[in-house]
């Protein structure tokens, strides 16, 4: 009842005419940036951070969600019109919304995206509210041990699921926390790692690493592709027919589930959810032949597993401040440069703005839903902006916002410097989001381990002693040891399942 | 691309040498408990195992055929676009403190979609225009983002 109030309140806030205006702008540049290929929502989300510099805490994390959820939506644009995902997610959108859109029925593939998302989103948004206050509240009983155990645990749930190679995926994270330990230690405020350079005792800046990493990194690597075909579909016809309706019906449902329940985990990432909510509808078709042919289910479970999974992931962060995804990761990072620590102390801290940001994302996807089914046309005219000025647009965002942040033109060499070590490592299949993770989760996860240290006297047998800490350092040893153990299941799933 | 995993985890090994080495000039314990160089100590041990092990791996690890086409450094026509991107930016951070912002972006604007293949010489300038001075308009005035004025506006 009490949730429920807040979040009355929080829908008040939310429905004022400024938070309306931000959460508009942001799912419009969401869009905008998931239209555009290559450009995924981590990498949008963090070059739109510094339009968010004047604004107060509430209205910048309500306008970097908000495009954190629209970059979700525009990505389908892509996938259905050129068959190239404009973000990972959808990349199992482009199996049957690109043969839609060859059979010329492009606005219904992105009609039935559109309302899946809403309807995926929203129902998410509705088990948010219901799961994370008392995951909050349970996490509150949390001290630095269970913390500690907690972090430990969401790394390396994100390592098992982060790529093909555990040990590359494993020695990324512990590269990731290397670099989050440049800059003054957090316990005892001693200097590290600085070599008498002034620029790294704030440690180096995530904003500049994940616009090196995600933006530019990006960029770099479609300089070298060819632009794709373009389909001259016809956008004015987007309506589903009655049968349709009805065959989205179930895949819709089913994508909500499926994608809230793998949001709630650490490390997931937004393709799993696609992929398995796809495998399924297939699986349970009469006429599974029809898939990879343009079959709208695979188009509807796919992108409502895709939405409902974006709003899921955001309870780990408010509940936890465990941020699941690299994305998730930057949200984290913009709560942080607005003074505020997401986590089970947000709700008690900081009520009327963590509802407000709740509340903010219903609006959000009410107005996805009415900014994509009208102007799809538009959206889609968006894909004849050249690369040469879609680069320089975005090289743009990406030097103000390394630069903005703390005036500092060092941070615009990290930002240059993690931009081609970005392009290597994904050239070389190194996966990036566990660096991304511990970069930010780094010096929490050490304030952790030492405060637990200094209660223990220096003995680690205190994990044991606490049944939760327990619990949670063992959940990972299975998941690695089982990935290890099985280490093709998902490559044959997808191998069977997705053409 | 086998090489090329070895050379970077290589580089990996030696960054997680160089921050072990690093960590063991800060004190790993004092009386209160675990000190400055205790995380990153432990840290860079687990990161130097982890490379060894990698290393091992990959370089026992069969060759596959699509290795072969992939290539790590760009090539053909990208070469020309991406080096462009990456030594104007350079360019750029270097200017900015220099001649400021509005002209280091004007020059940015312009030599990058020359680069990238744009010929229309007044959609370049009204590019390169608006993406210098209106953007300074706009993050200084609308949105209070301090912008580098370099030596001649400061």
């Amino acid at each position: 009842m009490d949730a429920l109030n807040h979040l009355l309140a929080g829908f008040a806030a939310a429905l004022s005419f400024k938070y309306l205006m931000f959460a508009l702008v942001g799912c419009v540049l969401g869009t905008l940036i998931g239209v555009l290929p290559g450009l995924g929502p981590a990498a949008g989300t963090a070059i739109l951070i510094p339009l968010t510099f004047s604004l107060d805490a509430t209205g910048a994390i309500i306008m970097l969600c908000a495009i954190y959820y629209g970059a979700m939506y525009g990505g389908t644009i892509t996938s259905v019109l050129l068959n190239v995902p404009g973000e990972a997610a959808s990349v199992v959108t482009c199996i049957d919304g690109y043969q839609m859109a060859l059979q010329g029925r492009a606005g219904t593939a992105l009609a039935i995206a559109a309302i899946g998302s809403f309807v995926g989103g929203t129902l998410a948004t509705v088990a948010l509210v219901m799961v994370a206050t008392p995951l909050a509240t349970l996490a509150l009983k949390f001290g630095p041990v269970e913390f500690f155990a907690l972090m430990v645990a969401g790394l390396c749930l994100v390592v098992g699921l982060a790529g093909k190679n555990m040990l590359a995926a494993l020695l990324m994270t512990v590269i990731g926390l290397l670099f989050a330990m440049i800059g003054v230690d957090p316990v005892r405020g001693a200097p590290r790692f600085t070599f008498g350079v002034e620029e790294l005792y704030d440690g180096i800046g995530f904003v500049p690493v994940v616009m090196g990493l995600f933006g530019v990194a990006e960029l770099l690597l479609a300089a070298e592709q060819r632009q794709a075909r373009i389909i001259q579909a016809n956008l004015n016809k987007w309506m589903p027919t009655k049968e349709e309706r009805r065959a989205s019906v179930g895949a819709i449902g089913r994508g909500t589930v499926v994608g809230f329940v793998l949001g709630l985990i650490p490390g997931v990432g937004a393709i799993v959810p696609t992929f398995m909510a796809y495998v399924i509808e297939k699986r349970v078709s009469k006429t599974p032949e029809r898939f990879g042919k343009g079959a709208i289910e695979g188009v509807a479970s796919a992108e409502t597993a895709n939405n409902a999974y974006a709003n899921a992931a955001m309870v780990p962060l408010l509940a936890l401040g465990i941020p699941s995804s690299p994305t998730i990761a930057v949200l984290m990072g913009a709560f942080i440069i607005n003074g505020i620590t997401p986590g089970p102390f947000l709700f008690q801290e900081q009520p009327t703005l963590v509802w407000t940001v709740i509340a903010s994302f219903f609006v959000g996807n009410a107005l996805l839903l009415i900014l994509n089914l009208p102007l799809v046309g538009l959206w889609a005219k968006l894909l004849k902006i050249p690369f040469s000025y879609m680069c320089t647009g975005v090289l743009i965002f990406c030097i103000i916002g390394a630069y903005g942040l703390k005036q500092s033109m060092f941070d615009v060499w990290v930002m240059l410097g993690f931009g081609i070590i970005g392009y290597l490592l994904r050239k070389l299949d190194f996966p990036i989001a566990p660096a991304i993770l511990a970069l930010i989760l780094g010096p929490m996860m050490e304030k952790s381990l030492r405060t637990t240290l200094e209660i223990s006297g220096g003995s680690f047998a205190i994990f044991l002693e606490r049944p939760v800490a327990l619990v949670l350092l063992t959940v990972p040893v299975i998941v690695l040891g089982a990935l290890l153990l099985r280490p093709k299941t998902f490559s044959k799933l997808r191998e069977s399942d997705v053409d | 691309m086998r090489q090329g995993r070895l050379i970077a985890t290589g580089a990996m090994l030696a960054f997680c040498l160089f921050a072990l080495w690093q960590s063991l000039l800060l004190s790993l314990t004092d009386r209160l408990g675990p000190g400055p160089g205790f995380f990153p100590f432990w840290l860079a041990l687990i990161g130097t195992v982890l490379a060894v092990a990698l290393l091992f791996t990959t370089f026992r690890e069969p060759a596959d055929p699509a290795d072969a086409e992939v290539r790590i450094l760009p090539q053909g026509p990208g070469v020309r676009r991406w080096l462009a991107i990456v030594v104007l930016v350079a360019a750029t951070a270097v200017a900015m403190e220099v001649i400021g912002f509005r002209l280091a972006m004007l020059a940015f604007n312009a030599a990058l979609v020359i680069a990238l293949g744009e010929r229309r010489w007044w959609l370049i300038g009204v590019f390169a225009i608006g993406g210098s001075f209106g953007v300074h308009y706009i993050f200084t005035r609308w949105l209070d983002v301090l912008l580098p004025d370099g030596l001649i506006w400061g």
